[in-house]
């Protein structure tokens, strides 16, 4: 009997048309997990206020931005503030993710891999929750400008095509950015491309040269209108096309509209199947690509391999310990390599931006970098290096959360603070101190002011070792998990706005503490050229060891709240 | 010295996390030289007692002494006695086996020399040597328990406190491990270890307690807790719950 109605109904239960999972789910998954994050954590509903009224912040002057050519019933610039507005906003999407803030990985994709889902079904269920957040509705209220500048220029037709413009846009925007991270963080997990990213970073350098040029052609000419050219070009890539799809219309140029919608629809369609591809990747994970081919039988004791070469020095305690395996994790960890390449590219192109770019910019008569260099003052130059050490040093503000649960074994080891912070900021050094010494050489030789070497690593050593302490206590006091995924992108959702606002914090602070040695290179004239190195260098040691001294003994007193602080949540 | 002071002693530990109660007031006295086995369901709070009693997680109330050290008024001197090996928590697995095994004897403050021949011998015996330089991450669940125990080991800590330390391996690493574990209770160590699984509970353990919902149900040596039955059943009958399914999962039989 039994048997009898089993089989009627076991065999149906497979054919039964299970309901179909559209992409309404998987926004509703994202944003029950959202609130379950928030339930009970009363920070973190500040934190994720606090992150919105920014984004309004930013929302609000693109509105007015976009909205400027139509309100002030002036439509020559329109074009331009469309296209290069539009542009740098896809820019942003593309680059910010990699550089700056990380991607929103509350719907981890490698959660999703046992389920019967077509991957269709899956990328666009992703890509709508990936709508779901708060830069997207900041990103639509400031391109809402655009609309408006459309209909007060062309009317309604104008502004219902740049409604359909702006929409896609956006869609492009999140695409862009998912698709680019996601490829980026495959290509980082294989170990090969360390050297890939390396060679990536002088292909940059090298493009510094040609793309001066260009820049040069462009802002020697303070008049506007030769940029609208240029503009008009940018209206048909896809980074300008969706935004400035109104403004044709506006304009007359109704035929275009059309095209340019096309243009952004198959760029998105593209991206996303690029998006698909390297998810795959993602979800069946990288065990099998990552694994190391067997390595090297390597002679010696444990310790012996424990201590990295550039270690040599080290005494072979605690403290060298402590270094020579924070040392290793910068390496192996592809989540703190990430930050390591953020750092050179940032280290790079900020100074040469402002000093050389903005020199030219201020004597549009001259051209080469000599000329360059009569413009920019060791002020000029210790501001721009301020901020490449702000950025260096910003990177500890949570260097525990880089470890997760693991930092467990030095709290069982009772590892006292004072030498855990030093030895965590004697190993990052290695790293970061060859860059910043790199970075005065190279900025030097550009400016053709070799006698200025000595005040760019004073600059350089003070702000980042300035930078040091503040992390220190940021990292002891403001630490949060990061998912244990395989995405060095990855953020718990909610976690972005913590790291953006901690990260700000700790930015500010230690460019107040690096402002002395602005103030010195204002008012010390020519002494200080000689000075900064020695007084740089003396500042950034003795303020880092102090920073460690005392940000040591905070950790000591919350050791085991740090740890779960850092331990992601299962 | 220590010889007066119970291994480990626990006076009511608790814990809450978010309003839910994990631990509710847990008292334990293990015996130096015992062989001491925590049991619970999944659940029960055997995690979140025993990271309260190695200095881990900091406890809402109750206190814990390691041989008469305070875990918590001087964790240093109590950390010194301890080797753990806690379950849930990633080790820097980054490093290989060898290189793991030196970061933390150096981090013990141990001599170079006696960190690379112990981690030589622990490697060999625990069978770890063949992975040579593959790092911890890629390890199987297996390997990556006898290196987290290899890592307790090292520093020869007066008690090891271990959680579920015979979970997701392999019956020859099982035995292997038990077999290190005996060793190092008769040489006068003391063992802590959380499981659920009955019968390596009851083939190793001196004494015995079962935690549910957060309490200690039942204490004492095993032959007083088991009182004559298996300790599956005595397990069963404290834990409560149901062990049989009625008709209503009638659809997993086709």
């Amino acid at each position: 009997m039994a048997v009898q109605v089993s089989a009627a109904t076991a065999p149906a239960a497979p054919a039964t048309p299970a309901r179909t999972v559209s992409a309404r789910h998987f926004v509703r998954l994202k944003l029950r997990v959202m609130g379950n994050n928030f339930r009970g954590q009363g920070w973190r509903i500040a934190m994720f206020v606090g992150g919105a009224l920014v984004g309004l912040w930013f929302a609000a002057s693109g509105f007015f931005l976009f909205a400027a050519p139509g309100m002030t019933g002036n439509g020559r610039y329109a074009v331009l503030v469309a296209a290069a507005g539009g542009g740098l906003l896809v820019l942003g999407w593309l680059l910010l993710p990699l550089v700056f803030f990380g991607v929103d990985e509350t719907l981890d994709p490698a959660r999703f891999a046992l389920l019967p889902l077509p991957r269709r079904t899956l990328v666009v269920g992703l890509f709508a929750a990936a709508l779901v957040s708060v830069p997207v509705l900041a990103a639509s209220i400031a391109s809402l400008g655009l609309v408006l500048t459309a209909w007060a220029l062309g009317g309604w037709s104008a502004g219902l095509v740049a409604v359909l413009g702006v929409l896609a846009g956006l869609l492009l925007c999140v695409a862009a950015s998912r698709a680019v991270t996601s490829a980026f963080a495959s290509m980082l997990r294989s170990r090969r491309v360390r050297d890939l990213a390396a060679v990536l970073l002088a292909v940059t350098a090298a493009l510094l040269g040609p793309l001066q040029v260009f820049g040069l052609a462009a802002l020697r000419q303070t008049d506007w209108n030769r940029l609208t050219g240029p503009a008009s070009v940018l209206g048909w890539t896809p980074f300008g096309a969706p935004w400035t799809a109104g403004i044709d219309v506006a304009q007359g140029r109704v035929w275009a509209a059309p095209l340019k919608l096309l243009i952004t629809v198959a760029t998105i369609a593209a991206l996303l199947a690029w998006w698909s591809r390297s998810l795959e990747s993602a979800m069946v994970g990288s065990a099998t690509a990552g694994r190391a081919p067997a390595r090297r039988e390597v002679g010696g004791g444990a310790v012996a391999q424990l201590f990295p070469r550039a270690t040599a020095w080290v005494r072979r305690d605690r403290f060298g310990a402590l270094v020579a395996r924070d040392a290793r994790y910068w390496w192996r960890d592809a989540r703190r390599r990430a930050n390591l390449i953020t750092i050179a590219v940032v280290g790079i192109f900020v100074p040469v931006l402002v000093n050389v770019m903005g020199g030219d910019f201020a004597s549009p008569e001259n051209g080469g970098f000599t000329a360059a260099a009569g413009d920019s003052s060791p002020v000029v130059v210790t501001l721009s290096l301020l901020i490449v050490g702000i950025v260096a040093s910003a990177t500890l503000a949570n260097q525990f959360g880089f470890d997760g649960s693991a930092y467990a074994a030095n709290v069982v080891a009772g590892v006292p603070g004072r030498i855990e912070l030093r030895a965590r900021m004697t190993a990052f050094s290695l790293y970061v101190l060859p860059m910043l010494v790199l970075v005065a050489v190279v900025l030097s030789v550009l400016l053709s002011r070799p006698a200025w070497i000595g005040l760019m690593v004073g600059s350089l050593v003070a702000t980042y070792g300035a930078g040091l302490a503040v992390n220190s206590f940021v990292s002891v006091l403001g630490a949060y998990s990061l998912p244990e995924t395989s995405n060095p992108f990855g953020m718990n959702s909610g976690a972005g706005m913590a790291k953006g606002l901690l990260t700000l914090l700790a930015m500010v602070t230690t460019a107040v503490v690096g402002v002395p040695m602005v103030v010195a290179a204002a008012l010390l004239g020519d002494a200080w050229l000689w000075l900064a190195l020695p007084f740089g260098t003396a500042y950034g040691l003795g303020t880092a060891l102090l920073g460690a001294y005392l940000a040591g003994d905070v950790l000591d007193r919350r050791q085991p709240e740090l740890l779960a602080t850092v331990t992601p949540r299962r | 010295m220590t010889g007066e002071h119970p291994a480990l002693v626990l006076r009511g530990l608790a814990k809450r996390f978010d309003g839910t109660v994990a631990v509710a007031g847990v008292d334990l006295d293990v015996p130096a030289g015992s062989f001491y086995g925590l049991l619970g369901p999944n659940g029960a709070g055997k995690t979140t007692t025993l990271s309260m009693a190695v200095g881990l997680l900091r406890p809402d109330a109750g206190s814990a002494w390691v041989l008469g050290q305070d875990v918590w008024r001087d964790p240093v001197a109590a950390k010194q006695l301890l080797g753990v090996m806690p379950d849930g928590v990633r080790l820097f697995d980054r490093l290989s086996g060898a290189e793991l095994l030196a970061y933390n004897g150096l981090l013990r403050g141990m001599d170079p020399a006696v960190v690379d021949q112990r981690a030589a011998e622990l490697l060999d015996v625990l069978a770890l040597g063949d992975a040579g330089r593959t790092l911890v991450v890629d390890y199987s669940a297996g390997m990556k328990k006898k290196i987290g125990l290899a890592c307790a080991l090292l520093h020869g800590p007066r008690v090891l406190v271990l959680d579920e330390p015979f979970e997701a391996v392999d019956p020859v690493s099982a035995a292997l491990i038990r077999d290190i574990l005996t060793r190092y209770a008769a040489g006068g160590g003391t063992v802590v270890f959380s499981s659920h699984v009955m019968e390596v509970v009851e083939r190793l353990c001196s004494h015995v307690a079962i935690l549910a919902q957060g309490t200690i149900k039942r204490v004492g040596t095993i032959a007083d807790v088991r009182g004559g039955r298996s300790l599956e059943q005595v397990f069963v009958e404290v834990v409560g719950g149901r062990t049989a399914t009625g008709d209503e999962l009638s659809w997993l039989s086709r």
